[in-house]
C-alpha cells in the first residue's frame, strides 16, 4: 500500500475535523461526538503512515524533516484529542487543528529519503531522543495557540467586547492552567530529550552535540524561566508573551538551526 | 382555530403591551386565588377548561368556550371577581381566539413576547399555570396539551437559538465578565464595598452564582453585618477595606461617596501582595469608587456601571437577531399542535374510525377463501355498523365540549388513528 494514501486520508479526516470544530464555535450545541472522532480515526491512521515508514527505514520514521514533521502533526493531534477528554474544551479545537493539518500535510509534501537509515540512527535512545523532542515541541506549539487565545480573550475583556469569541473561549484562567500544563510537559520531556541526546551523542560522535544541543539548552532556559516568572507575578499576559518568544525559537531550531548549522545532527 | 362547532381556544389578558401597572396589579392573581377562579369558572359553566397564567407583566386566561361571547363573559368575571370598572378592563385587555391563542401561548413561553426578550423565568410559570389548573381540575386532553406544547416550544427556542444566552442584567454581565476571568466563582473571594439596594442585590447575586462568604465593607458597621447575616457573607469594617482588597479577586462597589474609594495605589499594593493574580472590578457608583486609571494595573480589569450598560445593550441586540429562528421553532410545535387538535373533531375521527375498520377487515377478508369473500364482507359490514353506531351516537350527542373532545382523543388513542 502507498503510505501516503492513509497520511492523506489523516489530512482530509483533519480537515474534516477542523471544519466541524469552526461550526461548534459558531453552534455550540451540535453534539463533540462526530469532532473527536474524526480527530481519533485521522490520528489512528496518521499512525499507520508512521508505522509503514519506519518499516521501509527499520528505524523510526522522523529521522528526515518530513516524517519529524508528520510525527509532530500526530502529537499535537493526540494532545488535543488528551484535552478533549480532560477539559472538554472544544474552543481551542478551530486554532489548534491548522497546526495538526499544517505539520502533517507538510510532512507528507517534503521528500522522503530513499533506502535503510543508517546505523547511528537505530536503537532504542536514538528513538526516544527524537520522540521527546518531538513531544516537547508539540506541547510548546500547544502553549503557543493557548498564549495566542489567552491575548485575545484578554484584549475582548479590556475592550469590554461580549461577543462570538468571547463566549467560546474558555476563561483566562482556564486558559492559563492549560498552558501551564503544556509547559511544564514540554519542559520535562525537553530535559529528558536532551539528556538521551547527549548519551546518544557520546557514543555515536564521542563528542557533545552541536549547534542544535544548545538551542535545545536555550529553549529550556527560555520555558523554565517562564514557569519561574509564572509563579513570581507574571501570570497571564507576560507569561503568554514569553511563550509565543518560546515557539519562534523552536521554528528558529527547527528551520535554520537545523538546516544550516548542524550537518550530522538534522532532520533531512 | 375551532375545534368543532361546539368549542374553541379563547385567551383573554392583560399584559405589559397595553395595560398599564396599575390595572396589571389588580386583576394579577396569586396561587390560591388561581385555583379558586379556576373552580368557579368551571362550576358556573362558563368555560370547559381553563388554565391561568399570572405573572408581573400578564395575566392571562386561556380557556376551552363553547359559544363566541367568551370576551364578554370572561371580562365581566374578573371585574366580578376583583370589584373594578367593566370598561376599565375591556379598555386594556386584548382577546385571542383559536390559532391566535395558541399562538399567543407558545410565543410568550418562548420568551418572544417578555418584556426583557427571550428571558427564562416565564417558561417555569407557564409550567406552574398548568399545575395549578391540573389541581383544580381545569384541565383536560386540550388545555393540557397546549401547555405541554407550549413547554416544549419555549425548550426548544432556547435550546436551539441564543435568544436566552446573552444576559441583560447589570448583575448577569458583571458576573458574565468574571467567570470569562476566574472560570468557577465558587472559590474566588467576592468583596462588596457598600450596604445600600444595589450592593445587596449584588451580593445575594453573588451567592447564586456560587461565591462562598461575600465579605461586606460599609461605613455603617451595622449595616454591613446585616447584609452579610442575611447572605452568610462575613462583614469587615470600613478601616479594614485596605487589608481586605489584596484577598479579593472580584470588587464590587456601589457607594454614594463623592471621591474614589479604590485608588490605583491601592490596587498595585494589593497586586504585589498578590503575586499578579487577576482581580476583576465592577464599579455600579456614579460618580465612581473604583478609580478610572486602576484598569492600567497589571492583570486588573475594571468595569464601569456605563460599560456594563452597553454590554446590556448589545446583549439586547444579540437576542433580538435570534428572533426570526425562535418564530419559525414556534410555528413548527403550534402546526403540529393544531393538527393534533383538528383531528380531535368528530366528523374525522368518525370517518378515519370507519376507515381503520374497513383495513381490520380487508386484512382478515385475505385469509379466508375468495369464494366466501363477498359474502364475508357484506357480514363484517354489517357487524362493525352495529358495533359503531352506539359509541358514535354518543360521541356525536354529548354536550359538554370538553369531555367530548376527551372521548374523542380517548378513541383516537384506543384505535391508534393517529398511527403512533
Amino acid at each position: 500500500m502507498d503510505s501516503h494514501l492513509l497520511g492523506w486520508l489523516a489530512v482530509t479526516l483533519y480537515l474534516a475535523a477542523e471544519a466541524y470544530a469552526i461550526l461548534s464555535l459558531v453552534r455550540p450545541r451540535v453534539p463533540a461526538l462526530p469532532g473527536t472522532l474524526l480527530i481519533g480515526a485521522g490520528l489512528f491512521l496518521q499512525f499507520g503512515d508512521l508505522e509503514i515508514r519506519a518499516r521501509a527505514l527499520h528505524s523510526v520514521p522522523y529521522r528526515t524533516i518530513g516524517g519529524s514533521l508528520s510525527l509532530f502533526g500526530w502529537m499535537l493531534g493526540l494532545s488535543y484529542l488528551a484535552l478533549l477528554f480532560r477539559h472538554r474544551e472544544r474552543a481551542v479545537g478551530p486554532f489548534l487543528l491548522p497546526f495538526v493539518i499544517a505539520f502533517s500535510a507538510l510532512g507528507l509534501l517534503l521528500p522522503q529519503p530513499a533506502g535503510l537509515a543508517g546505523t547511528d540512527t537505530r536503537g532504542a535512545i536514538f528513538a526516544l531522543h527524537v520522540t521527546f523532542a518531538i513531544l516537547a515541541y508539540a506541547a510548546f506549539t500547544f502553549s503557543f495557540v493557548l498564549s495566542l487565545l489567552y491575548l485575545i480573550q484578554k484584549r475582548q475583556l479590556r475592550r469590554v467586547r461580549t461577543g462570538l469569541l468571547f463566549s467560546r473561549l474558555p476563561a483566562l484562567d482556564v486558559i492559563g492552567r492549560m498552558n501551564r500544563t503544556s509547559v511544564t510537559i514540554g519542559l520535562s520531556v525537553l530535559g529528558v530529550s536532551v539528556l538521551l541526546g547527549v548519551i546518544w551523542a557520546e557514543r555515536v560522535w564521542s563528542r557533545l552535540p552541536d549547534a542544535k544541543f544548545g538551542a535545545a539548552l536555550i529553549t529550556l532556559v527560555v520555558y523554565g524561566f517562564l514557569l519561574w516568572k509564572d509563579r513570581r507575578g507574571w501570570v497571564g499576559e507576560r507569561v503568554a508573551l514569553l511563550s509565543i518568544l518560546g515557539f519562534a525559537l523552536i521554528l528558529f531550531s527547527y528551520t535554520f538551526v537545523n538546516l544550516y548549522f548542524s550537518a550530522e545532527h538534522a532532520f533531512r | 382555530m375551532s375545534i368543532s362547532q361546539e368549542a374553541q381556544l379563547a385567551l383573554l389578558g392583560w399584559s405589559f403591551r397595553g395595560a398599564g401597572v396599575s390595572v396589571r396589579e389588580r386583576v394579577a392573581f396569586t396561587a390560591d386565588e388561581i385555583r379558586d377562579a379556576l373552580t368557579t369558572l368551571l362550576s358556573r359553566g362558563l368555560i370547559s377548561e381553563g388554565v391561568i397564567v399570572s405573572t408581573c407583566h400578564r395575566s392571562e386566561i386561556y380557556s376551552l368556550v363553547s359559544d363566541e361571547g367568551a370576551r364578554t363573559r370572561l371580562t365581566l368575571f374578573v371585574s366580578e371577581w376583583r370589584g373594578l370598572d367593566p370598561a376599565e378592563l375591556e379598555g386594556s385587555c386584548f382577546f385571542r381566539a383559536g390559532a391566535d391563542a395558541a399562538r399567543h401561548l407558545f410565543r410568550v413561553a418562548a420568551g418572544l413576547d417578555s418584556l426583557a426578550l427571550g428571558e427564562s423565568e416565564v417558561l417555569g410559570q407557564v409550567r406552574q399555570a398548568l399545575s395549578l389548573a391540573r389541581e383544580s381540575g381545569s384541565t383536560r386532553a386540550v388545555m393540557h396539551r397546549l401547555f405541554e406544547s407550549a413547554v416544549a416550544a419555549g425548550k426548544r427556542v432556547r435550546a436551539e437559538t441564543e435568544i436566552a444566552r446573552h444576559p441583560l442584567s447589570v448583575s448577569s454581565i458583571g458576573f458574565e465578565l468574571a467567570r470569562k476571568v476566574f472560570a468557577d466563582l465558587s472559590k474566588r473571594q467576592v468583596l462588596v464595598i457598600g450596604a445600600g439596594e444595589t450592593s445587596s442585590l449584588f451580593a445575594r447575586h453573588a451567592v447564586e452564582a456560587g461565591v462562598r462568604e461575600p465579605v461586606i465593607v460599609n461605613r455603617t458597621a451595622s449595616r454591613a453585618e446585616e447584609l452579610a447575616a442575611s447572605i452568610h457573607g462575613r462583614a469587615a469594617a470600613w478601616e479594614d477595606l485596605a487589608d481586605e482588597l489584596p484577598l479579593a479577586d472580584v470588587v464590587v462597589s456601589a457607594t454614594s461617596s463623592p471621591e474614589p474609594l479604590v485608588t490605583r495605589a491601592a490596587v498595585e499594593a494589593a497586586m504585589r501582595e498578590r503575586r499578579g493574580r487577576p482581580m476583576l472590578f465592577l464599579d455600579l457608583a456614579v460618580p465612581r469608587d473604583i478609580a478610572p486609571d486602576v484598569s492600567q494595573v497589571y492583570n486588573a480589569f475594571s468595569y464601569s456601571l456605563n460599560d456594563l450598560e452597553e454590554v446590556a445593550k448589545e446583549n439586547r441586540a444579540r437576542r433580538a437577531r435570534e428572533v426570526p429562528v425562535a418564530e419559525k421553532i414556534v410555528e413548527e410545535e403550534l402546526e403540529s399542535y393544531l393538527a393534533w387538535l383538528g383531528n380531535l373533531s368528530v366528523v374525522p375521527t368518525v370517518t378515519e374510525w370507519r376507515r381503520r375498520l374497513e383495513e381490520l377487515r380487508d386484512l382478515e377478508l385475505e385469509r379466508a377463501p375468495a369464494v366466501e369473500r363477498e359474502r364475508l364482507r357484506g357480514l363484517l359490514d354489517a357487524f362493525s355498523a352495529r358495533i359503531l353506531h352506539e359509541p358514535m351516537k354518543r360521541l356525536k350527542g354529548e354536550e359538554d365540549p370538553a369531555r367530548k373532545l376527551d372521548r374523542v382523543e380517548a378513541v383516537r388513542h384506543l384505535f391508534n388513528l393517529d398511527r403512533e
